[in-house]
């Protein structure tokens, strides 16, 4: 099972899409389905291949470790689920071709990356990625989205490249396990490199002050990319920054410096970059009118979720930030494979032209709300057992200004996932929505196989914890301690089967009352408490525009990121038109002043130096 | 003594009738001057919260509606509308002379002389307008009208309901509006 | 777990309901005394409550129905986790977060099943609760964090037997007087009584959720209201006054406690939403703050920067 093999036949497998797909468009995302299907299998076999490496082109080196294996699965599983939207959205392309090309190149490219080998190969791969789907977000709505993409992943590609270049010098080998191992001694240059190397992760994953770029691309892109750019993309930067803190040795780099509550500086400066990254997403998501951009601001707060569970780098918080990559990337694509239904449905993502959604897509609903229930946290899906996990890793500690953080964006994002779920899919039918027919079959199953995997791993976490347990095991972290279906930890325990069991059985009991009793009687939604006024237009009934007007007033002004981006912008504008009247004037007696003074200083020079 | 279907029946209707008999909710909804009446009654000095009764906003969760005084024709529309969005099993309770055969208003074009025609009512209690202990003597006799299974006004409305629709729209013409204020 | 322990749920569930009505039964003949009139019998909320499980309801849909469930069904299984005076049905599971967030389907719950109505005021008033919610909660989350970095665990028994060891003193109300006015300034938010009830506020958007309902529908929500208030006290009868070495000491507590909120509810006015965000992210978060601070100072041992 080369891992190589499968490089290579993923690269022709995607130009033989584009080429089907120029002749017919259907059978070319049909195709899509296919390819991405066979990789995922051949990655699920990966498995028992752990530790060999592999060779490709003589630059390009492969290693199968459980890291790049546990990446990989959530990557393919994220592309094959959202390859099946694929074909309902080919005639509204304007480049269908191009889009299936690219979609399968930036799956390989997103594989490649977690597989690499060394630090060349991870920058060969990122940036094969961020070209394919660069061109992928202008097939959408607005090709500044695209280019506000390319801008803010330059930055992090640039500092990737600085890395790169910075240790080959230092050390001349690029593998790494062992490039950074020089660095445990040498603080000074360990916290630049270490600012260098996770600013890729941090521009990647959408953190304060570099989120600007998720609610333009995810708001904007086709609506079948979406879920790939969210629960696929953004965990680059979750690899780098587990790079970041498991291979380079940043908490003994920075033993001798500064430490609050037991945590060098640097380290708790990104922290807090990831608790404001979770107030500022939660706050966003509460405004806004998209349901695609407050899909797009959670993942702004999840990533910050991530980031500090990451950095934590102990028994829990570590598993905390991996395994909530992986509820984040199964919920965020789920749910955003709901919207995209319901806008192939309506044509529409904007929240208060919906409502009622419910009556015509009720198995959209199920999904959908399955999906929210895990990106809140609450239980018995998945995204309960992470947050516990980061929650009482920082209880562990004692961080309170991140406690305080984490609760918030906990508790925010009630607020915010449920302010979809009420205004699109519940409350009155809009009379142009009336006559919807109900999603196709092809539709329905992606959408069902993520929503129970949501399901499965918020009930029987086990497999997951023990593959993180190996990938904490294999960079020298205390792995998580587990019990039968149990998570043990110092402060409490956590069985999440014991849990889900409880919670059926009062579901039971509840049910049982309601049945005791006499059966309700049908009623429509129209006929409800009017104050005994008669009523007959169903759009002034739905509640949806500014669902939480009392509490946005409250930081209504408040400053943003992307005007102060806009000034420094409009500064590098001012300061390139000052140096084109002084040096390219078209007047000639300036040109014969710089060339007279350039005279002089080549005949001085020789007597200055 | 063989218990069968209808004696288990009957025997669960008697329960149910206890308990809806010892705890009453008004719909908090007055139509006339008799309104001023109500908070009184409900109030420290001579507390209606005795009886088990209290107010409720809507009228899905109310179980009894209080025509307070006169019912002009306008509002006897939204009376009728509120009356079919309760639950059964609902009660209606008529306060003072205007509602019995018009009262002071008897000859006027706008306000209705007899309640009974349109709606069914379980109780009148007399007076313009009847003084908080009258409206808790009213209640009490509701209370005990409702334990005894007597107060079966909703069921009346049931299987007579052709009755009181010709009645309806022989004095309103159409119960549910919609003209240019109503769309 | 064994038939055995699902047996002693149900009779947990059972006799919190029976205990926490008659205890608002009997707080409603506090209230009357306190404006001065007769108030009802003491039994009065069983009678409302089975007078609303036997009439006729309506229904909106499948989902109207469903949340009622599911919120009734994730409420009855929180109580089965909290401890009573030690005795616990399923040992382990009573973890301060788990129960928090279980708390939070109930709502969610309610909050679907009131949506899904159709009428504007549920929708306003659903929006109303969730912002309270983000109000209350992390102040009162703050102090668990101080207290759990404190006592190194997070299970309610643990902290409750950890109380018993002494007399009064050694209660974390006593120890920590300000985490503990905290807890209770969140706890009146969280029981949703006054000045904090503006989702209900019947004159204002019609009873908030629970406009369309009727019947049994109301009948749940309302055993659904009973059960969530005994947790939410149980909760800080455990962590903060000791919890009980028996039955009486428990139940003695969480009735003056329970009083205590009642009554100061009785003598404020209602906020606004926005005041009711702004109050309690002013005083109570610095205080919660504050408590955090000293405790994470004292326990490192004054040692924060070196």
């Amino acid at each position: 099972m080369d891992l190589s093999l499968m490089a290579i036949l993923l690269l022709i497998g995607s130009f033989i899409t584009y080429f089907v797909s120029r002749s017919n468009k259907k059978v070319g995302s049909y195709l899509t389905i296919l390819i991405t299907l066979f990789a995922l299998m051949y990655v699920y076999i990966l498995k028992n291949n752990i530790g060999l490496t592999y060779e490709l082109f003589g630059v390009i080196t492969f290693k199968v470790t459980y890291l790049g294996w546990y990446f990989s699965i959530i990557m393919a599983t994220v592309y094959f689920s959202a390859a099946f939207f694929n074909p309902f959205w080919m005639e509204k392309f304007l480049y269908p071709s191009q889009y299936n090309l690219m979609y399968l190149l930036s799956f390989l490219g997103t594989i490649g990356l977690f597989f690499s080998n060394d630090l060349l190969t991870i920058f060969i791969f990122w940036e094969i990625t961020v070209w394919t789907s660069t061109f992928i977000i202008p097939l959408g709505k607005s090709r500044k989205a695209g280019v506000m993409y390319f801008v803010i992943s330059s930055i992090g590609s640039m500092g990737l490249l600085f890395t790169l270049m910075l240790m080959y010098n230092k050390v001349g080998t690029l593998e790494i396990s062992k490039v950074f191992n020089m660095l445990a001694n040498e603080p000074k240059l360990a916290s630049i490199v270490f600012v260098m190397f996770i600013l890729s992760g941090l521009t990647k994953m959408g953190i304060f002050p570099f989120h600007i770029w998720l609610p333009q691309a995810h708001g904007n892109a086709p609506n079948t990319f979406s879920p790939v750019l969210s629960g696929g993309l953004v965990k680059m930067g979750g690899f780098i920054t587990f790079l970041s803190v498991g291979v380079f040795p940043a908490y003994e780099a920075f033993k001798d410096g500064l430490h609050i509550a037991g945590i060098p500086i640097l380290i708790y400066i990104m922290m807090l970059l990831g608790a404001v990254s979770i107030i500022v997403g939660t706050l966003m998501a509460i405004k806004s009118e998209d349901a695609k951009k407050l899909l797009a601001y959670s993942s702004v707060a999840n990533g910050g979720y991530i980031l500090i569970g990451i950095l934590l780098a102990d028994q829990l918080g570590l598993a905390g930030g991996m395994m909530h990559m992986l509820n984040h990337a199964f919920a965020s694509a789920a749910s955003f494979l709901a919207i995209a239904v319901v806008a192939y449905k309506t044509n529409t993502t904007k929240i208060s032209e919906l409502g009622g959604m419910i009556h015509k897509m009720p198995v959209t609903y199920t999904v959908f709300l399955i999906s929210i229930i895990s990106l809140a946290g609450i239980p018995p899906m998945g995204g309960f057992v992470s947050k516990w996990l980061i929650i009482q890793a920082l209880a562990d500690k004692g961080l309170l200004l991140i406690a305080f953080a984490a609760f918030f964006g906990s508790i925010g994002s009630f607020l915010y996932v449920f302010r979809p779920l009420s205004a699109v899919f519940l409350g009155q039918v809009a009379e142009r929505n009336e006559n919807l027919t109900p999603p196709s079959n092809m539709m329905r199953v992606p959408m069902i196989f993520l929503a129970g995997l949501v399901l499965y791993f918020g009930v029987l976490p086990r497999g997951v914890l023990e593959i993180i347990g190996k990938i904490q095991a294999s960079v020298g972290i205390t792995p998580v301690e587990l019990n039968g279906q149990a998570i043990m930890a110092v402060n409490g325990n956590l069985d999440a089967l014991k849990v889900f069991v409880i919670f059926g059985f009062g579901f039971v009991l509840a049910l049982l009352l309601f049945l005791a009793f006499k059966k309700p009687r049908k009623v429509d939604l129209m006929d409800t408490y009017t104050s005994a006024e008669f009523i007959y237009t169903k759009e002034l009934y739905h509640y949806a525009h500014d669902f939480y007007a009392p509490f946005e007033r409250l930081y209504g002004n408040h400053p943003s990121v992307e005007k102060w981006a806009d000034q420094i912008s409009y500064k590098v504008k001012e300061v390139g038109d000052l140096v084109n009247k002084v040096f390219f004037n078209f007047n000639p007696s300036l040109s014969i002043l710089w060339i007279t003074v350039l005279i002089v200083i080549i005949y001085l020079g020789g007597v200055i130096i | 003594m063989v218990l069968n279907d209808k004696d288990m029946r009957s025997a669960w209707e008697k329960v149910e009738n206890y308990f809806q008999g010892s705890s009453i909710w008004m719909k908090w909804y007055c139509t006339g001057c008799g309104a001023i009446e109500l908070p009184p009654t409900l109030t420290s000095r001579f507390d209606m919260e005795r009886l088990g009764m209290g107010p409720m906003a809507t009228p899905r969760q109310a179980d009894i509606l209080l025509i307070t005084g006169y019912l002009s024709f306008k509002t006897l529309r939204r009376v009728i509308y509120s009356y079919e969005q309760m639950q059964e099993p609902k009660y209606i309770v008529a306060f003072g002379s205007c509602t019995v055969n018009g009262g002071i208003y008897y000859d006027s074009y706008s306000v209705m002389n007899r309640l009974d025609f349109y709606l069914p009512v379980d109780l009148y209690i007399a007076g313009c307008m009847p003084r908080p202990e009258a409206i808790l003597n009213g209640f009490k006799e509701l209370k005990s009208m409702i334990k005894a299974g007597k107060a079966e006004g909703y069921k009346k409305y049931k299987e007579n309901y052709e009755w009181y629709r010709k009645n309806q729209i022989h004095s309103l013409k159409e119960v549910y509006v919609k003209d240019e204020f109503h769309e | 777990m064994n038939l055995i322990n699902f047996l002693q749920a149900i009779g947990i569930v059972l006799f919190a309901f029976i205990f926490q009505t008659s205890l608002t039964g009997i707080n409603r003949k506090i209230t009357a005394r306190i404006q001065r009139r007769r108030g009802p019998v003491w039994y009065q909320q069983f009678l409302d409550i089975f007078k609303a499980l036997t009439k006729t309801s309506i229904t909106h849909g499948w989902i109207y129905d469903f949340g009622v469930i599911m919120a009734l069904g994730g409420i009855a299984a929180t109580l089965m986790m909290v401890p009573i005076a030690g005795f616990e049905s399923f040992p382990g599971m009573d973890n301060i977060f788990i129960i928090t967030y279980l708390l939070a389907v109930g709502m969610l719950g309610m909050a679907m099943s009131a949506s899904g109505s159709g009428n504007p005021w549920a929708a306003i008033g659903v929006s109303r609760a969730l912002t309270s919610m983000l109000a209350y909660d992390i102040p009162f989350m703050l102090v668990m964090i101080g207290l759990i970095f404190k006592f190194d665990t997070a299970s309610l028994s643990n902290f409750a037997a950890l109380q018993q060891t002494g007399s009064i003193v050694t209660w974390n109300i006593i120890k920590y007087p300000i985490g503990g006015f905290v807890a209770l300034i969140s706890l009146q938010g969280m029981l949703g009584k006054k000045p904090f009830d503006n989702f209900i506020a019947p004159a204002e958007i019609a009873s908030g959720p629970m406009v369309e309902y009727g019947g049994k529908h109301l009948g749940m929500l309302f055993i659904l209201h009973e059960l969530s208030t005994f947790i939410e006290v149980g909760l800080i009868v455990n962590i903060f006054f000791g919890g009980g070495p028996t039955v009486i000491a428990f139940l003695v507590k969480y009735v003056i406690v329970y009083t205590l909120t009642n009554m100061v509810s009785q003598v404020l006015a209602r906020f606004k939403v926005d005041q009711m965000v702004m109050f309690y992210y002013k005083v109570p978060l610095a205080l919660a703050f504050i408590q955090g601070f000293i405790i994470v100072i004292t326990n490192s041992g004054g040692v924060l920067w070196f």
